[in-house]
């Protein structure tokens, strides 16, 4: 026996690597594994070896990986956490506490009771006090719903950028750090723009998009750019025209007509 | 301006960095997926075209993990190891699925009849890579056998029996050189 559980230990390496040969063989050393702190210590350094492995061949995958995924992406739920699912399941407190106040009450004298009414009222005061903030909250989740299908409608249109036939992506560093990446569909006439990395301005200052040429070399301001932590979400802009250029600059809180060509961060091929 | 060559590839902050990013893509943060995107799909693609060795049902696999690193990013736990350590965890054990059914291994063993794939050079697969010197060096310290073993195992997706047969060795023999091999690459590689 103990020499089958010192035959299970040097299958660790083995393990690490998938290279076990059978699914049985596979639950037999999980069981194992289970048993096995020294393993489990083992198996989690040699799949952080790995990973050094598989980091020394990456390669660039194929332009058409990205917006395949960030298409399966927009439309695939994820799967909850397994305890997220007990922490909705947790059933509400609040509606066992007036029958439990009442029940009180009738086991008390007259002056315990009159004490128990007021606690009643306060305790029914803070039921409606709930209760109109139910409401409130009702009121914006049919506001958030109503964004979130306003949301939809946007990414269906960003998707369908990103899976144009003639979608071209391009991904370039900005002059003050950070990168934006570019989908760019001729046809559409459309571009996806994101955003990552990108430093925290002082407090006043906005990221602004732009369009830059077309006819008699026109600037058009495509609107600011919300950043979070660094970071935008993907932005359409439509209506690119043959030659324009795609640009980014830093203005004053608002945004500004013309931009502040002092502050361009970065240009990019809009077309 | 095809710009997101190899500077893409190295990490931007470290695991720390990748970690904080996966818990955010477990809160349905998809700003946070293609920065994990950014930073893991070439690790992941490169691994898996190790492995399938074809380049279109590489893009299939890849696409499977990417998109399961999305629906069950909730499933990540910093404190059992790196969050691209789960991630390439995911691809390996998809890439060796892909070829160890029993049709996809004889096709695959055809097409290597066809175009040799110098699998078992390890150095030279490691050398396309700028920022793999580490590696290298590491798995330069090891011996002969010890690197066939890991490299077949790895990045031919063989089982250890396969393994065994490919090179004439007793079952008890690869086993312990693909652990005394991961032993002396961990320590060289200072992974704790």
């Amino acid at each position: 026996m103990a020499l089958l559980r010192n035959d299970q230990h040097t299958l660790t390496g083995v393990y690490a690597l998938d290279a076990l040969d059978t699914a049985a063989e596979v639950a037999r050393f999980e069981r194992h594994l289970n048993r096995c702190d020294s393993c489990t210590g083992e198996v989690r350094g040699f799949r952080e070896t790995a990973t050094r492995l598989a980091m020394a061949v990456a390669q660039e995958p194929p332009p058409t990986l990205r917006a395949a995924v960030m298409a399966d992406v927009a439309r695939t739920r994820q799967a909850p956490a397994a305890d997220d699912r007990a922490r909705h399941a947790r059933p509400l407190q609040r509606p066992s506490l007036l029958p439990r106040l009442a029940m009180a009450g009738a086991a008390l004298g007259l002056a315990a009771a009159i004490v128990l009414a007021v606690v009643l009222v306060n305790t029914q005061n803070q039921l409606n006090q709930t209760q109109s903030q139910l409401g409130q909250t009702q009121q914006q989740l049919s506001q958030a719903k109503r964004h979130l299908i306003a949301a939809q409608t946007q990414l269906a249109a960003i998707n369908s950028v990103r899976t144009a036939a003639d979608a071209t992506l391009v991904t370039k560093a900005t002059k003050i750090g950070g990168r934006i990446t570019v989908v760019r569909s001729a046809a559409k006439r459309q571009l996806v723009v994101t955003a990552s990395g990108l430093p925290p301005l002082k407090a006043g200052k906005v990221y602004q998009l732009w369009l830059i040429g077309g006819p008699g070399n026109k600037i058009r301001s495509e609107g600011l750019l919300a950043v979070h932590n660094g970071r935008s979400g993907p932005v359409l802009i439509s209506g690119v025209l043959k030659g324009d250029l795609f640009g980014m600059t830093v203005e004053p809180a608002g945004g500004t007509i013309q931009p502040t060509l002092a502050t361009l961060a970065i240009t990019i091929p809009a077309s | 301006m095809r710009a997101s060559e190899p500077e893409s590839l190295r990490p931007e902050g470290g695991d720390y960095y990748l970690d904080g990013l996966l818990t955010r893509v477990a809160r349905g943060d998809q700003a946070a997926f293609e920065a994990v995107y950014d930073n893991l799909a070439g690790p992941v693609y490169g691994l898996i075209l190790r492995v399938v060795r074809d380049p279109a049902q590489s893009e299939e696999v890849s696409q499977e993990v990417l998109l399961e690193v999305w629906r069950t990013a909730a499933r990540f736990d910093p404190a059992k190891g790196t969050a691209a350590t789960w991630v390439l965890t995911i691809a390996h054990r998809r890439a060796v699925d892909r070829v160890r059914s029993a049709a996809a291994a004889t096709a695959r063993e055809q097409r290597t009849a066809e175009v040799p794939v110098p699998h078992d050079d390890v150095a030279a697969i490691v050398e396309a890579s700028l920022d793999a010197q580490r590696v290298r060096e590491c798995l330069e310290g090891l011996t002969e056998p010890q690197r066939e073993s890991i490299a077949l195992a790895y990045y031919g997706g063989y089982s250890y029996r396969q393994v065994g047969e490919r090179l004439g060795t007793a079952l008890s023999t690869i086993k312990t050189r693909i652990r005394d091999g991961l032993i002396r690459m961990r320590d060289c590689l200072g992974v704790s």
